[in-house]
């Protein structure tokens, strides 16, 4: 088999890659685009560290074949802000101490992203919930909860959307 | 490596599975399968994106729900409580948004949790095959798979779905509270007149190799009143009749007692 000349749009730029067959999104973001906020972590759908937003929907680029994802727009930590400024959700990780070795960290704040943009008030048990399918081994996931409700506070605050 | 197909038709993907048969496998949302496809294998992937599968309608009296629905628009679409609390049990909001209604029916245990809501719930499943559309009770599904593996059916097109006339509840036993595979997993409907239960369908996954009905259990607490009697006789009938097996998240041994406690609680709901 042959590869590919597909078209994404990531991050708000248009962008033709040559991919191999098979190649998931993660592969492309990473290694073709060097959006390497985009972990690869198990590569299972089980760890969350490749989450990106496809159409504003939380997904996992490990388990999606990038010529389905069509004219979706895709969104990696890297698009949240045009200026690569830090935006008021990763401040919030910053100052709560969210991040230890950081290997989960993107993947966690595009997750509290897709959560926050659907509920921006959400309780304790909805922000477990809305990070169950991401795992971090080091912060023991307390300062990460804190950090999402700070960011919701602050969003409340300020009207301003998480990012 | 796999080759992937992307029919545009319904006719094409049937033609396909029929042409291919055992070396063609249905990508949907990808979660199971993106994680069992490696380049090494050689085949069929046969993506079902381009079908126009993802798509729920209502109708009188119920819904008929594509295949390639994802979990997250089914449980904003089908406000059936139970069904509901079954996506929320799979996997964390990344896979609900990918993996769709009719792969989590071709699931393995211990995934595979919307099966027992549908069981409850007495869906009919819709097939294409190269000869035609049949249409199955979901239960005569489970009961033609062979070792926990499902028959050759064509392709799964969509899930009706009646409106539920009774009452339903939805119970998961897992290790963990989210994103996590199941010991076992209950669901339980009931019809009652008066307080007289009619009839009742009680399913479970992780029981058998398969989801399956448990008739042991309904034929318990039908003609009950879902008296704490009645409960007990239905939870100790299931965990008669049960034959799961041992894996890394449970022993046989734990399954088939979860299996006879959560079938008690699911019951202690609709009482």
């Amino acid at each position: 088999m042959e590869d590919k000349l597909i078209r994404l749009a990531v991050n708000g730029r248009d962008e033709a890659v040559v991919i191999q067959p098979l190649a998931t999104l993660q592969d492309v973001l990473r290694d073709k685009l060097e959006l390497n906020a985009v972990k690869s972590g198990c590569g299972q759908g089980g760890c969350g560290s490749c989450s990106v937003l496809v159409d504003g929907e939380l997904q996992l680029s490990c388990l999606t074949l990038a010529e389905r994802v069509g004219d979706a727009e895709v969104t990696t930590l890297e698009g949240l802000n045009e200026t690569n400024a830090i935006v008021p959700l990763q401040q919030a990780f910053i100052e709560n101490y969210a991040a230890q070795c950081g290997y989960c960290t993107a993947g966690m704040v595009m997750a509290a992203k897709a959560l926050l943009d659907r509920n921006p008030a959400p309780s304790r048990d909805e922000i477990v919930e809305g990070l169950s399918g991401n795992l971090c081994r080091c912060t023991g996931f307390a300062p990460i909860v804190r950090a999402v409700q700070q960011a919701a506070q602050a969003l409340s605050d300020t009207g301003e959307e998480a990012s | 490596m796999p080759e992937l197909l992307r029919p545009g038709s319904i006719d094409e993907a049937a033609d396909l599975i029929a042409r291919h048969g055992a070396a063609a496998a249905v990508l949907a949302g990808g979660t199971s399968l993106m994680r069992e496809t490696y380049p090494s294998d050689g085949g069929y992937l046969i993506g079902v994106d381009r079908l126009g599968l993802d798509r729920v309608v209502a109708r009188d009296g119920g819904w008929s729900v594509g295949a390639a629905v994802s979990l997250s628009v089914l449980r904003e679409a089908v406000p059936i409580a139970a069904l509901q609390a079954a996506t929320r049990e799979i996997g964390g909001p990344a896979v609900q948004n990918m993996a769709t209604v009719g792969g989590n029916l071709f699931a393995r245990a211990p995934f595979g949790d919307l099966a027992p809501a549908l069981l409850a719930l007495g869906a009919q499943l819709v097939f294409a095959t190269a000869d035609g559309e049949t249409t199955q009770p979901i239960e005569d599904f489970y009961a033609g798979w062979a070792d926990g593996a499902p028959p050759s059916t064509g392709l799964l097109t969509r899930i009706e779905l009646d409106a539920p006339s009774g009452d339903c509840a939805y119970l998961k036993c897992a290790r963990r509270r989210y994103s996590t595979p199941s010991v076992v997993t209950v669901a339980a409907s009931v019809q009652k007149d008066g307080g007289t239960v009619t009839d009742a369908r009680i399913a479970l996954s992780g029981a058998h190799a398969q989801p399956t009905r448990c008739a042991a259990a309904e034929q318990a607490v039908i003609g009950s009143s879902l008296d704490e009697a009645a409960i007990a006789a239905a939870a100790s009938a299931t965990e008669g009749a049960v034959e799961p097996r041992t894996d890394a998240v449970a022993s046989d041994w734990y399954r088939r007692r979860m299996t006879g406690v959560f079938v008690g609680r699911a019951l202690a709901a609709l009482a």
